[in-house]
């Protein structure tokens, strides 16, 4: 079934895109106007909200180059017109071993574009006693 | 060799700042190899290596050898999206603290690590060991083996000068390692210390180990 593909799964995809390429291509500041003003992110589990502290912690981590490779990424539409999107791939900071991720983003339609009120953020490291 | 068949699980976690060869430097110990090509490590944060240990009577005699089973952690870069958890120590029994020697920052961080493990470890002395790596850049180095000896010193631990290239010194800080980890387990009579799940013993030799009862003793 090769269908057309969804409204939301374009806008989604356009986002992710966006998204990993300011992360990866630039100082990361810019990261700040992809998110609505009170967005809220959650990063390994620490909360950050607004706008400004979301770009400061994302500008803040400590390597000096990151590359994405996005694996899969899937969007829906939720019930009050926001779009729900999972990101899981793997990163790869500096020189060090790549590693999985995960990444959750809620798009909201605001003055005529989309913007990030929701982030998720989680490696897919698994310390797993043995 | 069956997976059951050894006298004791020990756990080692290597730490250090982003870049010093910590996934490098535990590669060359298990593997005897130098990988400066990673292909990807994801989903394995530990390597392993069986050893016998011999400890020695104060006569010089050779005991029994014990069948180790070493897990080597590698926090594989995962320090620079979150900060590594008490869980992330917990399990560790020695430590493996890595800087590197063409690296002046990694070398001014080894105290930051050094708070990190007595917050963290199980206990607030543990068995650690200091490794000066990539000994083998000599036109690099940033750091005189006169001041990271003299760090060492002031917190009471071994130093060495290693390098995951070349292989040098490295199985001889993990033997060093695992000496003091045993030392240390002789030393305790009821060894009620020791932190659950950093030793495993198996069979007789260690069966004592396995008893929790000691747990009741706990003043709470």
């Amino acid at each position: 079934m090769a269908a057309e593909k969804e409204i939301w799964q374009k806008i989604g995809e356009g986002f992710v895109q966006e998204y990993y390429n300011q992360f990866d291509n630039t100082n990361r500041m810019g990261l700040a106007n992809l998110y609505s003003p009170n967005a809220c992110l959650t990063w390994e589990g620490s909360p950050f909200q607004g706008r400004e502290a979301i770009a400061n912690k994302l500008v803040s981590l400590p390597f000096k180059r990151i590359k994405h490779i996005i694996t899969e990424q899937d969007s829906q539409p939720t019930i009050d017109s926001c779009i729900l999107i999972m990101v899981f791939g793997q990163l790869q900071a500096d020189e060090d071993p790549p590693m999985a991720f995960h990444q959750v983003f809620m798009l909201k339609s605001q003055n005529g574009g989309w913007s990030c009120t929701n982030d998720v953020f989680r490696l897919g490291v698994h310390n797993i006693p043995v | 060799m069956s997976d059951g068949e050894y006298d004791y699980l020990i756990k080692f976690l290597a730490l250090g700042d982003s870049g010093v060869g910590k996934t490098s430097f535990l590669y060359q110990y298990t593997d005897g190899k130098f990988n400066n090509k990673f292909i990807t490590t994801v989903g394995i944060d530990f390597r392993e290596r069986r050893v016998i240990y011999n400890s020695t009577g104060p006569d010089g005699t050779t005991g029994r050898g014990q069948k180790i089973h070493l897990q080597l952690w590698d926090t594989a870069g995962q320090e620079r999206f979150r900060s590594l958890t008490t869980a992330f120590f917990r399990d560790a029994m020695g430590f493996l603290l890595l800087f590197d020697l063409t690296n002046e920052q990694s070398f001014l961080n080894v105290r930051n690590w050094m708070s990190q493990l007595q917050i963290h470890a199980y206990c607030e002395n543990p068995d650690v060991v200091l490794c000066g790596n990539k000994c083998d850049l000599s036109d690099q180095r940033a750091v005189s083996q006169d001041e990271a000896r003299q760090l060492a010193e002031k917190y009471g631990i071994t130093y060495f000068e290693t390098s995951a290239a070349s292989g040098q010194n490295v199985s001889e800080a993990v033997d060093v390692l695992l000496d003091l980890i045993m030392k240390r387990m002789e030393r305790c009579v009821d060894k009620s210390w020791i932190p659950d799940g950093t030793v495993r013993a198996n069979g007789p030799a260690g069966a004592d180990l396995s008893d929790g009862s000691d747990r009741s003793k706990c003043a709470c």
